[in-house]
């Protein structure tokens, strides 16, 4: 029931004539346009960060692309020392360290969210719950500075040689045990993107219908199989948003893979070896790189970056669009 | 800018000791000014009156500004145990100044000074006509306000301290052609043949560097096969060999692998090797003897600068003896014009500061006293710092 | 064909079904298994990384920690303070600049429907995913350059494009979700718009609106990159401290990072907490 109050009339009074007054006269309208100017200032504020942004870094790598033309994007030469600008390695760099830190993010995470939403007893599942979102808090730099001070050591003697060492799997793994590699890098990347995807994959599971699970159930599945076969389908553009987010932050992240990636710009031999990233040359290159061409080179560097992440973004967007049947709000755990 | 850094600005202590320690300030000169001999009076209140006109730099007048400033500076991160020490002693006998430094790097100070958002920068290599031409502020003055040393840092346990390294050797070892370090001619060149089955983990700057400039500096000199490698025989501030080795961030981060991983090897600034307590190589110096880092090594190369300028600045691989082969001095930019007559007034002052009573700390840390001919050249140049309207801002 | 089936095919088809449920069953338990080493792996390196960061810097903890300003680590007794009051002061800006904007553009977009609704909102959506680094590099060339000065002014507005797009999508969906009957029952009962919007539609998706900002306030704090290319010296926000003591040779230096990193857990873990308690008062009020 909205008080009168709440609709600006004063109590006791005749509706009726109000509606009439409110309709017909201006006076009681009066007010409107200044909340109008308001709403278009915040949307046009909105808008003109936009376009200040995207103008900032397309000005910026101007200079860049009209020197190396197309080919910047994937010329494999970045050598600032050389003069020569090539963002292919870089671009290599971020794709690799993306998609290994996926092939451990999805299945580990989907198979948390679907222990913490389906399978797991609720006295464990809700502090579960609470403590991977506690940790969904940690500022990547946190993980970065662990990464560099306590895996680097333990991935350099211990896990990088084991690896090596494996009878098939091996071959992924050849070569000297820096410490800092792409594998160091994506697992850095993998711990943390993991919160953010078991969070939204538990929602999206658990925005399921409780009807399908009990249709499943009443039809000879077992637990599992209902999970498996009803849930996690159902649940489907919910999962491929966590993926979606989890990617977009795995190849925007930028210090703490410069950290413990080795910063070396070279394909890759194999996954213990060092790389780079787009996000780590922006970090190391742009408070040195010469004004000018330089400069413009690093700025075009982000302007790469961007374009990959809008597109992996406005991708997963579209693919959430079109199954929006089940309610999961992208906002409800954004990092 | 920052995008590297290890902290430290000096501010004395907030406001509310500003405000303390000025009328304590006026209160101890006002005493001096009232109590005890003529003589004393007069030469006291001399003092006084000359520290107050702030056209004078002494040793007393230097801590004397007229009001508080805030100095924001941004350059080489080898500088940094050096900065931060000298700086905060100074803010503490004059918290009228407050200072930033952001130890981002040497290119970062030049781009910054360039773009005019920082007060002063400071980079281990002078700025080139070229960017002295891009300057947005004018004529840029360059101060040598202290002498470093590049230290080669190994972690190798079994081995030696001060391990006998020459040019030919460490190019070797940094362009991927020596991979182990029992081979032989790191047994023949150091004269140690019991060096363990280790690989050689090369680490290098992942950013631009003073350091880095002076190695690469070093093994241009010395060694031939460095040359074809890289394919020039200019040194440049960004590591030419990126794709040998690991790179990692600043000192700190070159520091810190050395220091966690075994078989690893590479170049630090000196302060640096002596806060983590590094092995040292003893290079081979222009003279045939190998010399290890120490004050005592870096002081005597930078003896060896005896008409040193912003165009003629290099000491590595000096000849006489005793001189360790990467030593290089640290030059402090600044704009010659002034637009704020204060920050000119408190920015002339620190740096006289720094180059005369801040020597007395530099030795501790890692670095060596200003020759007296540089120090001189250094007092000259800050003496060339004008205000807005072009006249000079000190007197003497 | 008769509907019942013979004894021995029903024994048959019996059978089978026990074999089958014997197998489903089996690989049911095998797969929830291996969710639940999925969900250990998944906790154990955060908890180690927790644990880490407890037990390197709870030793800096102190009054003094918080209040004393910072000193070279040779010399004793600094603390954070100025980091504390710059983080502090550079949030509270961007918030400033962040806030009525995200909630004027939700409103926008909430209330209107149209091509510009639809580009604005994709554009909050994909934007939501701007690498952080963009955005500070955006800052300088936008503020740092023109002003010729780092500062929080620049480093907050940094901090504000970041939330933006997160705050404008979350607010658009507390408004849809919990307001929208009641938003139009208000206007069409004729009430001004502004009305409506004050007293119905933020007044009712009060809670959901705090918890979607909270999110994204959560996560500016922790944020380096974008101070990175706007600030003067690291002192001057607690992500640059940890970034940059973190790797110091001294211990004092390391025991200051990791306390700092623990202090900006604690301060996060406050505004959830104070968030969270003030939106469910507030509903409970509006009941």
């Amino acid at each position: 029931m909205i008080p009168d109050a709440a609709l600006g009339l004063p109590g006791g009074v005749d509706p009726g004539s109000h509606v009439r007054r409110a309709l017909a006269g201006r006076r009681t309208r009066a007010g409107e346009p200044a909340y109008m100017a308001l709403r278009w200032a915040g949307a046009g504020l909105f808008g003109a960060l936009v376009i200040a942004l995207l103008v900032s870094i397309a000005g910026g790598s101007g200079q860049a692309l009209v020197h190396s033309g197309i080919g910047f994007l994937w010329s494999a030469t970045w050598n600032p020392a050389a003069g020569q600008y090539g963002a292919g390695i870089l671009v290599v760099g971020t794709l690799l360290t993306t998609a290994v830190a996926m092939v451990i993010v999805v299945p580990i995470g989907l198979g948390t969210a679907a222990f913490l939403s389906e399978l797991a007893p609720s006295w464990l599942a809700a502090p579960l719950s609470t403590l991977i979102g506690l940790l969904a808090a940690v500022p990547s730099i946190v993980v970065g500075l662990w990464g560099l001070i306590v895996l680097t050591p333990i991935f350099a003697n211990q896990v990088e040689p084991f690896l090596a060492s494996m009878p098939v799997l091996g071959w992924l793994f050849r070569g000297e045990a820096y410490g800092p590699s792409i594998l160091l890098a994506s697992v850095v990347l993998a711990v943390m993107t993991l919160p953010t995807m078991v969070a939204l994959s538990r929602t999206a599971l658990a925005a399921v219908p409780v009807a399908d699970r009990e249709a499943a159930l009443a039809l000879g599945a077992t637990r599992w199989q209902a999970v498996r076969r009803a849930v996690i389908p159902a649940a489907r553009s919910g999962i491929q948003a966590a993926v979606t987010l989890a990617v977009g932050r795995a190849m925007g992240e930028s210090i703490a893979v410069a950290m413990v990636i080795g910063n070396r710009p070279a394909i890759p031999a194999s996954l213990t070896a060092p790389g780079a990233t787009l996000g780590s040359a922006i970090v190391n290159q742009f408070a040195e790189a010469s004004p000018g061409i330089g400069t413009s080179s690093v700025i075009a560097l982000g302007f790469v970056l961007l374009i990959l992440t809008v597109a992996v973004n406005a991708g997963g967007q579209a693919l959430l669009r079109r199954g929006h049947g089940t309610a999961v709000s992208t906002a409800g755990a954004l990092r | 800018m920052i995008t590297l850094t290890s902290v430290r600005g000096w501010n004395g202590g907030g406001r509310r000791r500003t405000a303390l320690a000025a009328l304590g300030l006026i209160g101890v000169v006002a005493a001096c000014g009232t109590t005890s001999t003529p003589t004393a009076t007069r030469s006291a209140s001399a003092a006084a009156s000359s520290c107050a006109s702030n056209t004078v730099l002494s040793a007393t007048c230097d801590v004397v500004t007229p009001s508080a400033v805030t100095l924001s500076g941004a350059g080489a991160n080898s500088i940094e145990p050096f900065f931060e020490t000298v700086f905060y002693q100074y803010s503490q006998k004059n918290p009228n100044t407050t200072i930033n430094y952001s130890p981002a790097g040497s290119s970062v100070g030049v781009t910054d000074i360039q773009q005019a958002t920082v007060a002063f920068g400071d980079s281990e290599i002078p700025m080139t006509s070229a960017q002295l031409a891009a300057a947005t502020g004018g004529t840029i003055l360059q101060i040598p306000v202290d002498l470093g040393g590049v230290a080669i840092s190994y972690n190798v346990p079994g081995a030696p301290a001060n391990l006998k390294l020459d040019g030919p050797t460490l190019a070797g070892i940094f362009d991927g052609t020596i991979t182990n370090w029992d081979s032989p001619q790191i047994a023949s060149v150091s004269g140690v043949s019991n060096l363990p089955n280790l690989a050689i983990k090369p680490v290098h700057r992942a950013d631009a560097s003073g350091p880095g400039y002076d190695l690469d500096q070093y093994l241009i000199d010395t060694a031939p096969a460095w040359v074809s490698a890289i394919g020039t025989s200019t040194p440049s501030r960004t590591w030419p060999l990126a794709t040998v080795g690991i790179g990692e961030q600043l000192n700190t981060g070159v520091a810190t692998y050395v220091s966690q991983t075994g078989g690893s090897v590479g170049y630090v600034e000196y302060g640096y090797a002596l806060q983590n307590g590094f092995v040292n190589a003893a290079l081979l110096d222009a003279a045939g003897a190998y010399v290890a880092p120490t004050e005592a090594s870096i002081a005597l190369a930078g003896a060896q600068a005896t008409s040193l300028s912003p165009t003629n600045f290099n000491v590595v691989n000096e000849a006489g003896s005793g001189t360790y082969p990467l030593a290089n001095f640290s030059w402090t930019l600044v704009y010659q014009k002034q637009s704020k007559t204060t920050t000119g007034i408190a920015l002339g002052k620190l740096l006289d500061w720094v180059v005369t009573t801040g020597q007395q700390d530099a030795a501790a840390l890692g670095y060596a006293p200003l020759p007296a001919n540089v120090a001189s050249l250094a007092q000259t140049t800050i003496r060339e710092l004008e205000s807005s309207a072009g006249t000079p801002l000190f007197t003497s | 064909m008769s509907a019942v089936l013979a004894p021995r095919r029903r024994e048959l088809i019996r059978a089978a079904a026990e074999r089958s449920l014997t197998r489903r069953r089996l690989t049911g338990r095998i797969a929830q298994g291996l969710c639940a080493v999925a969900a250990v792996a998944a906790v154990a390196p955060l908890v180690t990384l927790l644990y880490y960061t407890i037990s390197r810097g709870a030793g800096a903890l102190s009054w003094g920690f918080l209040v004393n300003a910072p000193t070279p680590p040779t010399i004793s007794g600094g603390g954070i303070s100025t980091a504390i009051v710059g983080s502090a002061e550079i949030v509270g800006l961007a918030l400033v600049l962040a806030i009525p904007t995200s909630l004027l553009a939700a409103l926008f977009l909430f209330e209107r429907s149209g091509r510009l609704a639809a580009a604005l909102r994709f554009s909050a959506d994909v934007l939501t995913g701007v690498p952080s680094i963009i955005i500070g590099i955006s800052a300088y060339t936008l503020l740092v350059l023109p002003l010729r000065q780092f500062g929080n002014l620049a480093a907050a507005f940094a901090l504000a494009v970041l939330m933006l797009p997160i705050m404008i999508r979350a607010d658009e969906e507390a408004m849809r979700t919990i307001a929208l009957d009641l938003w139009e029952a208000g206007i069409a009962l004729g009430a001004r718009r502004g009305r409506v919007a004050r007293s119905v539609v933020l007044r009712g998706a009060l809670p959901d609106l705090v918890t979607g900002n909270l999110l994204a306030i959560a996560r500016a704090v922790g944020e380096t990159a974008p101070l990175l290319f706007t600030l003067a010296t690291p002192l001057a926000a607690m992500t640059l401290l940890i970034y940059t003591d973190g790797t110091q040779a001294f211990p004092v230096a390391q025991q200051t990072a990791w306390g700092t990193a623990l202090v900006l857990l604690g301060f996060v873990l406050l505004l959830s907490v104070a968030a969270k308690i003030a939106a469910w008062r507030i509903s409970q009020r509006a009941r």
